[in-house]
């Protein structure tokens, strides 16, 4: 028969698909009249209330409350003529008395916003349709819900890295949902170098010149890391390696399990080769380095120095090749094979880097015939190189001597693993203002730690100490043991 | 110490109350503020309890209106002028602007106006034209001007007291939207202890970014802040309460931490309170600033029919979008 109607969850306007039925302001048997509300229903914005589209008795209600409905679904079964006596497919309807009056939840279901006293409907300050309140001009105010809708993109779902969102979710209401364009001026290479403030500040604190820098961020803009691997000079160290270790997924079990692959199984294998072969000694060195930062400084000012990011560790690694020359013997290798120990003539200076592959150590070919500018071009390409992951498999092999700068991660020294097959690994630790005896008094000075561990096999204590001595005399006074030594 | 739960609107009628009874000098004027208690029932009952003398229904004139107030207040009266609505105060511009902002400094300080001008602003009520306006930057704009606007019940309760307490003008948005919300009022709370007129305040702490808001649209920003958790974001919103005075040192200490901001308010973006408040901001935390102060405001329109308002005011879905762009830089 067709007086009995039924209704759909209609489209509340707001693109909406679904909704859920949070509660049922008419009962089944309740007699309602034209744009009576009778369901309330939370969409993705807000809780609505639906009005009847027609006037009668409800027959059937089709989904309890709590359940969440496709629009379009039929959710109610309206008799628009009870008056005339049964309608066929609810037998079962139970008959109440004819109530002409709204239910009691009808009522109850308008979002009261009450104050004692003047809160019948109607009044100024009581409840309005709509789950608004009555004021003298204008619907009234609604409250809404404090739920955000569904987002259009999944893009800015979960909490993007600053730098990692290319372009940022699509917004309805804004049209400038991207960040101003600023490709073209990084192209032109003219203007002001693109970092935001707090990258600049960081540029400044650490004394880096950002025009030097090319920018690995968004539209090639200069990031945090981009600083500080300038101000480090070698060492990368990437915050995005540090959360991928640090943030593990956790399963129900509470653990976290990660497979053992590509450079992380090369470096246990590596690691566990060299330590139970090659018989480890480290020694410490503790220096003042306050002359050769001076002396960095210097270098900084000449005029074909401009374009170059230096750090304290082009020094070290200077320090390391005056030193291999004095004393080539730690410049070798033990061959067990041949039974035989091979000193090198020439110097493939490995620099280790933290990328967020994990750690590899290319090295720099034949770097004793380098300038010291054209060693510092060849320290910062290497790490370029191997922060983006673009590292030959030739630049990380016939490495001969291994510098690992810790300081940068902030620590003072430790007791590096010679990569296999060299004969000595330098740790260079983090440089600090310290108390020192400088010239008989106690000054502030720019002091480091020098770790160094060596294959006893073929270096004595003797000689490593010497080794070790000689390069903290090139820090404590580069200039004097450059002329001296030469 | 006597609380009570009131609404914003109630808050209101008993701080006005509070002071009609302690200075004989108040008055309070306006378009059927006395015998209907005005339209939002913000002077309930005041001409019954205080007499038509200091409870005074005016002509529908807003110049006239706040022009006597200039000549009470000259002769040491201390007015209290209701603007029915924000799109009437048009015609008492010209006295607000020529006359009340500018009385102290053209009397080299012999003269001070201490008048309020009590203005409910702002839409969202589904009202008709000239009902739903956010005219606070025309008067922020104004030297010799004070504007402050509350956002909760507590503070409309001592804002109001203060705002009349002060011997400068003072124009008082009150948000009418928010008019039935409720919150806690302390009501015998010493006024001299109580938190100043001319501070903002962090209403909520976070860590993420900071939300600026003020009147109507704290309540949207907390919404968002609560919304936001769901995201794993922590919004810090700070309620400025002080429009004019500015006052922005919670502002920028948040902004030093979160490194991002988002400045909202109903009224159009262009020129308005949110451009100000961003170069500020800028100049003052320029190095801690990891995307641009964004606004999110009214569109550069006429307010627009009421059956559309809900896509002109900001909602808590465009504060959420506007945070997420901060992070997109």
């Amino acid at each position: 028969m067709s007086r009995i109607k039924e209704f759909n969850l209609p489209d509340l306007g707001e693109g909406l698909t679904e909704g859920e039925i949070l509660k049922w302001l008419v009962g089944v048997g309740d007699t309602i009249e034209l744009n009576q509300p009778i369901v309330e229903v939370e969409t993705a914005k807000a809780a609505v209330e639906i009005p009847a589209k027609w006037a009668g008795k409800v027959v059937e209600i089709h989904h309890p409350e709590g359940t969440t409905v496709e629009v379009g679904t039929p959710i109610i079964a309206i008799d628009t003529d009870p008056g005339a006596g049964p309608a066929s497919p609810p037998a079962d309807s139970k008959q109440s008395p004819e109530s002409a009056e709204p239910s009691a939840a009808s009522l109850e279901a308008v979002e009261m916003a009450p104050a004692e006293g003047a809160v019948e409907p109607g009044l100024i300050g009581g409840p309005a349709p709509g789950g608004r309140t009555a004021v003298l001009v204008g619907y009234g105010p609604r409250t809404a819900a404090a739920k955000r809708r569904p987002r259009r993109t999944d893009a800015g779902g979960a909490p993007p890295a600053d730098l990692a969102v290319v372009a940022p979710p699509e917004s309805a209401q804004t049209p400038a949902t991207q960040p101003p364009q600023v490709q073209d001026r990084q192209a032109g290479g003219g203007g002001p170098a693109l970092a935001k403030p707090p990258v600049r500040k960081l540029a400044r604190d650490l004394g880096v010149d950002l025009h030097a820098l090319t920018g690995s961020g968004p539209r090639g803009s200069i990031t945090r890391d981009d600083v500080r691997f300038a101000a480090s000079g070698a060492e990368v160290a990437e915050p995005a390696a540090a959360a991928a270790v640090g943030a593990p997924a956790f399963g129900p079990d509470r653990e976290h399990r990660i497979p053992v692959k590509g450079v992380r199984k090369l470096t246990a294998e590596n690691m566990v080769a060299s330590a139970f072969t090659a018989p480890h000694v480290t020694e410490f060195l503790t220096v003042d380095v306050t002359r050769s930062m001076k002396a960095l400084e210097r270098i900084k000012a000449l005029p074909d120095w401009r374009e170059v990011r230096i750090s304290p560790l082009l020094l070290v690694a200077k320090a390391v090749l005056v030193g291999l020359r004095r004393h080539p013997m730690v410049n070798s290798t033990w061959s067990a094979e041949s039974a035989e120990i091979i000193v090198k003539e020439y110097v493939n200076l490995g620099v280790a880097a933290a990328t967020d592959r994990g750690l590899i150590v290319p090295n720099i070919k034949d770097a004793g015939r380098l300038s010291l500018r054209e060693l510092a071009d060849a320290m910062t390409a290497l790490v370029q190189t191997a922060k983006g992951g673009k590292t030959p498999p030739a630049d990380m092999s016939g490495g001969t001597f291994t510098i690992t700068n810790v300081g940068v991660f902030g620590v003072d020294t430790g007791t590096p693993i010679l990569p296999p097959g060299e004969a000595a690994i330098l740790a260079f630790g983090a440089v600090r203002e310290t108390p020192w005896v400088h010239k008989g008094k106690i000054r502030v000075r720019q002091v480091t730690t020098l770790g160094l561990s060596f294959d006893h096999r073929i270096i004595d204590g003797e000689l490593g100490s010497k080794f070790l001595r000689d390069v903290g005399a090139f820090l404590t006074d580069p200039e004097a043991t450059l002329l001296g030594w030469s | 110490m006597a609380t009570e739960t009131l609404t914003l609107g109630k808050a209101l009628n008993t701080g006005l109350r509070r002071a009609l009874e302690n200075d004989p000098k108040v008055v309070i004027m306006g378009e059927d503020v006395g015998k209907l208690g005005g339209v939002f029932r913000i002077t309930d009952a005041l001409q019954k309890d205080f007499g038509e003398d200091r409870v005074i229904d005016t002509p529908l004139a807003e110049s006239g209106i706040i022009g006597t107030a200039v000549g009470l207040a000259i002769r040491g009266y201390r007015p209290v002028c209701e603007i029915q609505f924000d799109g009437f105060v048009y015609p008492a511009y010209d006295q607000i602007v020529s006359q009340v902002a500018k009385m102290h400094y053209r009397s080299q300080g012999k003269v001070r106006l201490p008048i309020v001008i009590r203005i409910p602003f702002g839409g969202g009520i589904g009202a008709v034209e000239h009902h739903s306006e956010s005219p606070e930057a025309y008067f922020a704009h104004t030297a010799g001007l004070k504007v402050v606007s509350c956002a909760n019940p507590s503070d409309a309760y001592t804002m109001i007291q203060q705002a009349i307490a002060s011997d400068d003008p003072i124009v008082f948005m009150e948000p009418k939207r928010r008019y039935w919300e409720k919150g806690e009022v302390e009501i015998d709370a010493p006024l001299g202890s109580a938190y100043p007129l001319h501070a903002s305040r962090v209403e909520r702490v976070g860590t993420d970014a900071t939300i600026l808001a003020y009147g109507p649209m704290v309540r949207t920003a907390l919404d968002a802040a609560t919304a936001a958790e769901d995201d794993g974001r922590s919004l810090e919103v700070i309620d400025l309460r002080t429009l004019s005075p500015l006052d922005l040192g919670s502002a920028f200490e948040s902004v030093r931490r979160t490194g991002r901001c988002v400045v909202v308010h109903e009224a159009p973006g262009n020129l308005g309170m949110g451009a100000e408040i961003a170069a500020r901001i800028t100049e003052e935390c320029f190095y801690s600033l990891e995307a641009p102060v964004l606004r999110v405001t009214g569109f550069d329109t006429p307010y627009p029919a009421a059956r559309v308002e809900e896509e002109y005011l900001p909602d808590l879905d465009r504060v959420l979008d506007a945070v997420d762009r901060t992070f997109g830089w």
